[in-house]
């Protein structure tokens, strides 16, 4: 038992350090530390994917034939940990880590040769339909239609909660097509050409004043049935094998404690409310040090999960757990971040950030001035945007009661 | 990074477990905790002879078996998992770590009947004007002749009254030093409470007025105790951190058995939502305690201030995670949660009690804190 890498395991994170050092540009890395959320600004995130892809990075995880790397798992991990630890702006998940594992397992050789190699160029973009106003939690009650008609699906209902719909050229999507006592069944999973008629898309401004989240109309869309993924009616199957990728196997932690470093930078500079700085107000470094504590304890949780995994072990419950864990420990950090930056923390200047989205009725200052220091700027932001991290992939409700039958059998 | 036991550390687990499973009844142990002799000597005996796990974690040369803290977790998680009340943490793990950097041949006589298990070994060194920092120490040794004078007080010395031995801070006119007296010969010097704790285990306060002792009670070198004592009081928080790990995971699952069997309202408990929440909580909290054992007990032969570091976090989460675990393990059991008739009002105690051993959780906090400021 020891927590110290291998030899070749250190080799490999000089070799990642190398590489984000030369290929991280100061602009690049400043869209990574100032995202507002988990999502970077697209553009940006399209840029690094394609230096990504240059070095065959963009999709580790893929099989090597498709485009992947033949690292271990730990080799991922490090990968991961240092790319956060160094600023990297995030990639959208959509079709690199969520859709393309679905068409590597159940796609056709012809979607497999036409999106495999265009997700990995960027030129193919995913966003994702499945939950509809009426079908949050309650993923399997969705009810936009398709019809059978001929060749095609014709789809008509409507989704939300749509990341990056208005930039994503594909959608990869949940639909009925048919009814039946187990409402698990009859559900297709479809790609959609989000260039196809009928679709409509109304972006939903959030808390943050950021445009990232849409609700997707689609009125008589018609979608061919070479873009069903898997079989008709046995779209659950490919969504539940998904599901996997969506919660299971991150590293968190080093992104976790970034912030909580840029939070501990930030009170150094700070006035404590009664006098001398911040960090050395008790109160304030109790509740630092508490969350830095958790992160540490979140790491050895990550890696116990990672060596399980390296041992032919299945993530299973202990995905649910990670999930809650990071998502509530991030969220305390974005509370202390609020406190750290002071009155200026209630300023709102988001063009001194780097939103996943456009900002809408806002209007930065012409002279660009901004009160305070970045940090300060996205603080707000960061907190209004991360209540998302408790509600998204399975709120953190559904993961205990994921974790109450899985772990303990109730 | 590797965190698969070994097999020889897989064999202790079992064996200790089949050991512990056969032979530990809780009922037993309290009587003998409450009414006895405070202890079972016969399990102890049988850790030495028929387990050898009490030279696990010590040297070969002192008759031990040359492992180290990841032993040490293994066995104090399975004690903690059976309520053991025998002194394994205060008498090998923190007298052991002390007599083993001390060295010289005094120590190192006494660390193999410690093997054998014919010693018990106990620390004194909190004080009722420092409580649990064992630095600010008030006892002091004045040089005599060719012998010690020891004046101050102690308390809450665990398992003093069933020690051969104790090991006493004090300070000297160089510093912080470590006296050891066996004792049988010292019981003139010493007056002594004896008491049982909270949590069923034996304990006294110690007044030394003029206790003396020979020139060579002085242990190690004389004024130098600090450094050797602060990485003791981490071994034995790590220790007491897997003691909980293995307390609460028999909790945790005494309490689900508990809330599947029990009905009300026509169905089991344990199909209400707001406890199959509650009981996830209490599962992610003990997996916490779990990795935080883990981080504490492979960084205990780092550099100081990394391994006070790792400690503090470890015993700040374990500290967190008893507390809460605990407290649900009662609340969900109800009314008998409360009594001494089922095994969780008895690990309740422990899970209570051990949060203010080796420093307290605030303790522990803010310690990381000041290690962590920038």
């Amino acid at each position: 038992m020891d927590l110290a890498w291998s030899a070749t395991d250190l080799a490999f994170r000089d070799e990642v350090r190398t590489f984000l050092q030369d290929k991280l540009t100061p602009e690049l890395r400043q869209a990574g530390r100032l995202m507002t959320s988990v999502y970077a600004d697209h553009e940006t995130s399209v840029e690094w994917q394609r230096i990504l892809h240059e070095r065959g990075w963009a999709a580790p995880a893929w099989p090597v034939e498709y485009g992947g790397c033949d690292w271990s798992l730990t080799q991922h991990y490090i990968f991961s940990r240092e790319s956060q630890l160094f600023g990297a702006p995030s990639l959208s998940p959509m079709g690199i880590r969520m859709v393309a594992h679905a068409i590597i397992k159940y796609g056709t050789d012809a979607q497999k040769e036409y999106f495999l190699p265009r997700i990995l160029t960027g030129e193919v973009f995913f966003c994702q339909g499945y939950s509809e106003p009426e079908a949050g939690s309650d993923l399997a009650a969705l009810s936009m239609a398709a019809v059978d008609d001929g060749d095609d699906l014709v789809c008509t209902g409507s989704k939300i909660w749509t990341t990056h719909a208005g930039e994503a050229n594909w959608m990869f999507a949940l639909v009925r097509t048919s009814k039946s006592q187990k409402k698990q069944q009859g559900i297709t999973f479809v790609l959609i050409d989000m260039t196809s008629r009928g679709i409509q898309i109304r972006p939903l401004v959030m808390t943050s004043g950021e445009e990232i989240q849409n609700q997707v109309f689609f009125d008589e869309v018609r979608v061919p049935k070479s873009n069903v993924l898997g079989q008709i009616d046995d779209g659950w199957t490919v969504a539940k094998y998904l599901l996997e990728f969506e919660r299971g196997g991150g590293a968190a932690s080093p992104a976790l404690q970034v912030m909580a470093e840029e939070i501990a930078t930030v009170a150094a500079d700070q006035p404590a409310p009664g006098g001398g700085r911040l960090i050395d107000d008790p109160a304030f470094a109790r509740k630092l040090a508490d969350c830095r504590i958790r992160t540490e304890v979140l790491e050895i949780l990550e890696y116990r999960v990672l060596a399980a995994l390296a041992g032919g072990g299945h993530p299973g419950a202990a995905s649910s757990m990670l999930k809650v864990v990071a998502t509530e420990l991030s969220q305390a950090l974005t509370e202390l971040a609020m406190e750290a930056a002071g009155p200026r923390g209630r300023v709102y200047q988001p063009h001194a950030t780097w939103p996943g989205g456009p900002v809408s009725e806002f209007e930065p200052p012409s002279d660009g001035y901004v009160s305070g220091d970045t940090c300060q700027a996205v603080a707000p932001l960061r907190y209004f945007n991360d209540r998302a991290g408790s509600i998204y992939a399975g709120s953190n409700e559904i993961q205990r009661n994921i974790l109450a039958k899985a772990a303990l059998g109730l | 990074m590797d965190f698969n036991l070994s097999k020889e550390q897989e064999l202790l687990r079992d064996g200790l477990g089949r050991f512990l499973s056969t032979r530990y009844d809780l009922e037993k142990s309290r009587a003998a905790a409450k009414t006895g002799a405070g202890w079972q000597p016969d399990i102890w005996r049988g850790f030495a002879d028929d387990l050898g796990i009490l030279g696990a974690a010590l040297p070969e040369d002192v008759g031990g078996i040359g492992g180290g803290p990841v032993e040490v977790m293994v066995i104090a998680e399975a004690l903690g998992h059976a309520l053991v009340v025998e002194p394994y943490v205060d008498t090998v793990v923190v007298a052991g770590g002390l007599l083993r950097r001390a060295g010289g041949s005094a120590a190192n006589a006494l660390l193999e009947k410690v093997v054998s298990g014919s010693a018990i070994v106990a620390l004194a060194a909190a004080e009722p004007g420092s409580g649990e920092s064992w630095h600010d120490v008030s006892t002091v040794a004045d040089r005599d002749g060719d012998e010690w004078v020891l004046r101050g007080s102690k308390i809450v010395v665990m398992s003093a009254p069933l020690a051969t031995h104790l090991l006493i801070t004090a300070r000297t006119s160089v510093g912080l030093s470590l006296f050891l007296v066996e004792t049988d010969s010292a019981a003139t010097g010493i007056e002594d409470h004896r008491y049982r704790t909270v949590d069923d285990r034996r304990a006294a306060d110690l007044v030394f007025d003029g206790l003396r002792l020979p020139a060579d009670a002085l242990l190690g070198e004389d004024g130098k105790a600090w450094p050797s004592l602060a990485k003791a009081r981490d071994e034995g928080a790590a220790a007491i951190c897997a003691e909980a790990v293995g307390c609460m995971r028999k909790v945790l699952a005494d309490t689900v058995e508990y809330c599947k069997q029990r009905q009300q309202f026509g169905q089991p408990i344990g199909s209400f939502q707001v406890l199959q929440h509650r009981m996830v909580d209490m599962y992610m909290e003990v997996e916490q305690g779990v990795a935080a054992v883990y981080l504490a007990v492979l960084n205990l032969e780092a550099k100081p201030d990394a391994r006070a570091r790792a400690v503090s976090a470890a015993k700040a989460t374990v500290g967190r995670a008893a507390r809460f675990v605990g407290q649900q393990a009662v609340q969900l059991h109800g009314g008998m949660g409360m009594t001494e008739e089922l095994a969780i009002g008895h690990y309740f105690k422990r899970l209570t009690a051990l949060q203010y051993e080796f420093g307290s959780t605030d303790y522990h906090v803010s310690r990381y804190a000041e290690l962590t400021r920038p």
